[in-house]
């Protein structure tokens, strides 16, 4: 595990699982793994709170959820975001860049004058 | 991604669904995650205690995965539900598209039925259910007298000096108010408008619990004879006369030809509570000492019974003296105190019909019943097979009960507006004296009453005929064959089809009853030849009558047509009533009857009117200044019996409302009795007296006037001679007569409606099960034609089918008219409600409905193919 890891907050990990699940039929270890792997291990969610969340965007309607069967025969509930989800990740993905940006613009900023 | 294979939800018979799947779930993750540490060297125990150490707080996690799974689950039944009812509604507005005869036979049915049935209601709820808008209205009463008048019972008036002693004595009531109704002309000529007026006492209005919107009350001044003229206007007419301006506070109006100061304006809520129409102006109801005939209103303190208040106010008038009463002996008085909503005329006659239409909401509930096990019969093959691929029969009542209801729902908008179209025909069909049903409109809470009514229709029969439909041998069907299923609700059919029979004929009877009725009464000998009589009366005042009389005369033999013409005061169909004590030169007068009719006449009234004098002669030039008068037959009897009345000298001892006495008369004729009331059956006592009177203000012209259209003719002729005060009218004496019998003719016509309505809804119900039997019975028939069986034996044996229930049902129906037309008795003037013209008539009438009903189930059986039905399947 790095050292140099962030807590994750909590819309943010919302909008990462929807993105992790935008791709196709995805179980919840996948979305896992793919969040350590797409930020680097920068980001540490802790992996049991993963699961909630999955189920509550699961019930709000942005994906839905199905049993199936793994590469490796083993039983696993795959998540697909469904079209409302969609439109849910293209929103929030918008408000992100916009905020990261104001808050870039912002550090980037000269220094205020005396 | 696989899907799972379905044994694995055995796995979750022990635990919760939501925690199994949930540890499911998360040892998918465990093990996967322990795979990828193994595979960088982990022994496999360590592998899996640091992939749990990962997760971190489970327990937490689980707890809100489950919470998140039952909010999931409520929501996903919830769902299910609503979309398995929007598919329901949408299969059954496809299925009821698809038989488009048979959904608009039972829509017709729903929405006559609880339509009829929202009118009758409308009507009750608005005239005998609703209590007055008044303040305490479970404690206002009206007092009146208790008349009986030709046989019909009345409530009259009360004299005033009773209501002055009650309001000095009764310790049972709170208030005693009192009012009268009038009408006359408003404004000079010749701008002059009739209004409806109501004459009140200075307290009504806090009696009502209103005050005047602006402007005051009366005051005591303008209660006394001589007065100042004072008048109130109601918000309706104020508002339509004088745009609502509240100018008008001052002005003075003329009130039949009295200056009148406008003092105020009454809300519209105020209400008079006599069923009568609504007032425009109010007026202050200036009191002559002998007035008899007041209305009067009481509240009683709280607490105080009905009985012991009736007690008390007896009691008190029969303390007051004869003379103040007007000459009305008290001890004859009887007092009754009636709810206003009691006091209505044709109430029994509402209650009646709604019994009646009750009755004819049962028969269309049994006929829908009917409609849905025909239709269920007829769908047994697609129930069957539905059932057979797996359908739950609870599935298919739930698809049939939805059918019914959505047909409900659909009937019951329809009926909504059948109930209205019904309100607005009862208006325009109404006894002209029932002003207040024109006032009846469908409320909000009638439109509900009738919504839950075909609802509730539509459940109760829908859940009961797809109980009976999805019946338990629903799998044999498809192996049997529908053609040979047993019998499925044929008897029930059977037994409903006699119940529909009876019920018609219990109306249909009804209504012939009716119907012998008015016709019974429209043959009444009158007295007098009504033939092509027309009256029409001018106000005129007294000292002007003679000369206006010889205008009239000169001007009436110019119109093209008219034989002979004379004057009087009235027609004989509106003689004046009123009240007398007779004395004769031997007998001193008894107690004051009710209901002698006087009129003032030309000497040639009797030759025209076709009345030759049983005695006598007629009026002389002299007749008047001799106090001479003509007595009718009846009275004649009642004041010298057996003797001849040519000559006798009598006096009508109740005084004039002046307190004047009146003179001694003589009788110098005696003329037959007329009948002024069609639905009175004694001979009502009439005096005639010279048209040379100076008494009253009216003339009438009375003129025989063949021909195509006398009215036109007449209202040419009345507005040529117009003549001061208000518009002359023009009646039609027959008519007017017709009028008299208006609620029974009124209660005929609605009944007649709602029987032929029953007798139809019967025929189609035994049509189905005829016809549905026929059906069945295609290869019976064809097995008895093939054995040689000819077809007026098939048509027999169809026939007597159908024949025999119609029996069974006219037989019950027959039972039920002779229970129920004890209801209608009072309705049934002269005819007795065991007639057995409308009994045998009621029976032969349904009985030729039910067979032709038959009819086309029978050509259909008789013209059954042998070889085919035979070989059928």
């Amino acid at each position: 595990m790095p050292e140099h890891s962030v807590e994750v907050l909590r819309g943010t990990l919302d909008l990462l699982i929807l993105k992790s699940v935008s791709w196709g039929p995805t179980h919840g270890y996948a979305v896992a793994r793919w969040i350590e792997q797409a930020t680097d291990d920068v980001l540490r969610i802790e992996e049991g709170s993963l699961y909630p969340a999955l189920h509550r965007l699961e019930n709000r309607g942005w994906i839905s959820a199905e049993w199936g069967l793994s590469e490796k025969n083993r039983r696993a509930k795959y998540y697909t975001l469904t079209a409302k989800g969609r439109t849910q990740l293209h929103l929030e993905t918008v408000t992100w860049t916009r905020f990261a940006y104001a808050v870039f613009a912002a550090l980037d900023a000269p220094p205020r004058p005396a | 991604m696989t899907p799972a294979p379905n044994w694995r939800r055995y796995l979750r018979f022990w635990r919760s669904n939501h925690a199994s799947d949930f540890d499911d779930e998360l040892e998918f993750h465990i093990e996967e995650r322990a795979d990828e540490y193994m595979a960088r060297g982990m022994s496999a125990d360590d592998a899996r205690r640091t992939a749990i150490a990962r997760l971190g707080n489970v327990d937490a996690a689980r707890a809100e995965c489950i919470v998140l799974g039952r909010v999931r689950d409520t929501r996903d039944r919830r769902a299910d539900f609503f979309d398995g009812l929007r598919a329901d509604v949408r299969f059954a507005l496809r299925s009821l598209a698809r038989s488009p005869g048979w959904t608009a036979v039972a829509l017709l049915t729903i929405a006559l039925g609880v339509g009829a049935t929202t009118t009758v209601f409308s009507v009750v709820d608005a005239l005998l259910i609703r209590t007055i808008p008044y303040p305490n209205a479970s404690r206002v009463f009206l007092v009146g007298r208790e008349i009986t008048l030709g046989g019909e019972k009345l409530f009259g008036g009360v004299p005033f000096a009773a209501l002055r002693a009650w309001r000095d004595n009764a310790r049972t009531i709170e208030a005693a108010v009192t009012f009268i109704r009038d009408a006359g002309p408003l404004g000079t000529d010749p701008d002059a408008i009739t209004v409806n007026a109501a004459l009140i006492d200075t307290s009504f209005l806090a009696f009502a619990g209103t005050h005047p919107l602006i402007g005051r009350n009366f005051d005591s001044d303008e209660m006394m004879p001589g007065g100042p003229g004072a008048i109130l206007l109601t918000e309706q007419f104020w508002r339509r006369q004088y745009n609502g301006s509240p100018d008008v506070i001052g002005k003075v109006v003329q009130f039949e030809g009295q200056p009148c100061t406008i003092v105020g304006v009454v809300p519209a809520s105020l209400s008079i509570p006599d069923f009568g129409p609504r007032a425009d102006v109010l007026l202050p109801l200036v009191i002559l000492p002998r007035m008899y005939g007041v209305n009067v209103m009481v509240r009683l303190k709280p607490g105080v019974s009905r009985d012991m208040a009736t007690g008390e106010l007896n009691a008190i008038m029969n303390r007051v003296h004869v003379d103040a009463l007007g000459m009305i002996d008290p001890t004859s008085m009887r007092l009754r105190l009636e709810r206003p909503q009691d006091t209505l005329k044709i109430r029994q006659a509402l209650l009646m019909l709604t019994g009646a239409v009750a009755l004819l909401l049962l028969v269309a509930c049994t006929n829908i019943a009917h409609l849905l096990l025909a239709r269920g019969a007829a769908r047994q093959r697609e129930l069957a097979v539905r059932y057979a691929l797996g359908a739950r029969r609870s599935r298919l009542v739930r698809q049939l009960v939805t059918e019914s209801v959505v047909l409900a729902m659909i009937g019951g908008a329809l009926a909504i507006f059948v109930g209205w179209a019904g309100l607005k025909v009862l208006t325009a069909v109404r006894p002209v004296n029932l002003v207040a049903l024109s006032y009846v409109s469908t409320s909000r809470d009638i439109v509900s009453v009738s919504a839950v009514l075909a609802i509730l229709c539509g459940l109760v029969i829908g859940l009961l005929a797809a109980l009976r439909t999805v019946h338990r041998d629903l799998g044999t069907v498809l192996r049997v064959g529908e053609a040979s299923t047993p019998l499925t609700g044929r008897r029930l059919r059977a037994f409903l089809v006699v119940g529909e029979v009876a019920l018609s004929t219990t109306l249909l009877v009804g209504a012939l009853l009716l119907i012998h009725t008015v016709f019974d009464l429209q043959r009444t000998p009158l007295g007098f030849n009504a033939r092509n009589l027309y009256a029409v009366s001018f106000q005129v005042k007294a000292t002007e009558r003679a000369a206006f009389g010889a205008l009239l005369r000169e001007r009436a033999a110019r119109i093209a047509g008219a034989g002979h013409v004379t004057l009087a005061t009235n027609a004989p169909s509106s003689n004046f009533m009123a009240l007398s004590a007779f004395e004769t030169s031997s007998h001193p007068a008894t107690g004051a009857q009710e209901g002698t009719a006087f009129n003032f006449v030309a000497p040639d009234y009797f030759a025209m009117m076709g009345m030759p004098l049983v005695g006598g002669h007629t009026f002389e030039e002299e007749s008047f200044a001799r106090n001479e008068v003509i007595v009718s037959n009846s009275l004649a009897h009642q004041l010298w019996p057996g003797d001849d009345a040519v000559g006798r000298r009598f006096r009508n001892t109740v005084r004039r409302p002046d307190g004047s006495l009146r003179p001694w008369q003589t009788v110098i004729g005696v003329v037959p009795d007329v009948v002024r009331n069609l639905v009175v059956d004694t001979a009502e006592p009439a005096v005639y007296r010279p048209l040379d009177e100076p008494n009253g203000d009216r003339i009438a012209l009375l003129i025989r006037l063949p021909g195509r259209d006398p009215v036109a003719i007449l209202e040419r002729f009345a507005t040529s001679l117009q003549h001061g005060g208000s518009k002359p009218t023009i009646e039609n004496v027959r008519e007017d007569l017709d009028r008299s019998m208006a609620v029974p003719r009124f209660i005929m016509r609605i009944l007649v409606a709602f029987a032929a309505l029953g007798v139809l809804l019967a025929a189609i119900g035994l049509f189905g099960v005829i016809s549905y039997s026929v059906a069945q019975r295609t290869r019976e028939i064809g097995v008895r034609m093939a054995l040689g069986a000819t077809r007026g034996s098939i048509a027999g044996l169809i026939v007597g089918d159908g024949i025999r229930l119609a029996l069974i049902g006219i037989a019950v129906g027959v039972l039920g008219a002779l229970a129920a037309t004890r209801f209608i008795q009072s309705l049934l003037y002269g005819v007795s409600r065991l007639d057995p013209f409308s009994f045998g008539a009621g029976a032969i009438l349904l009985l030729a409905t039910s067979v032709a009903a038959c009819v086309v189930p029978m050509l259909r059986a008789t013209s059954v193919d042998p070889a085919i039905a035979v070989r059928g399947e």
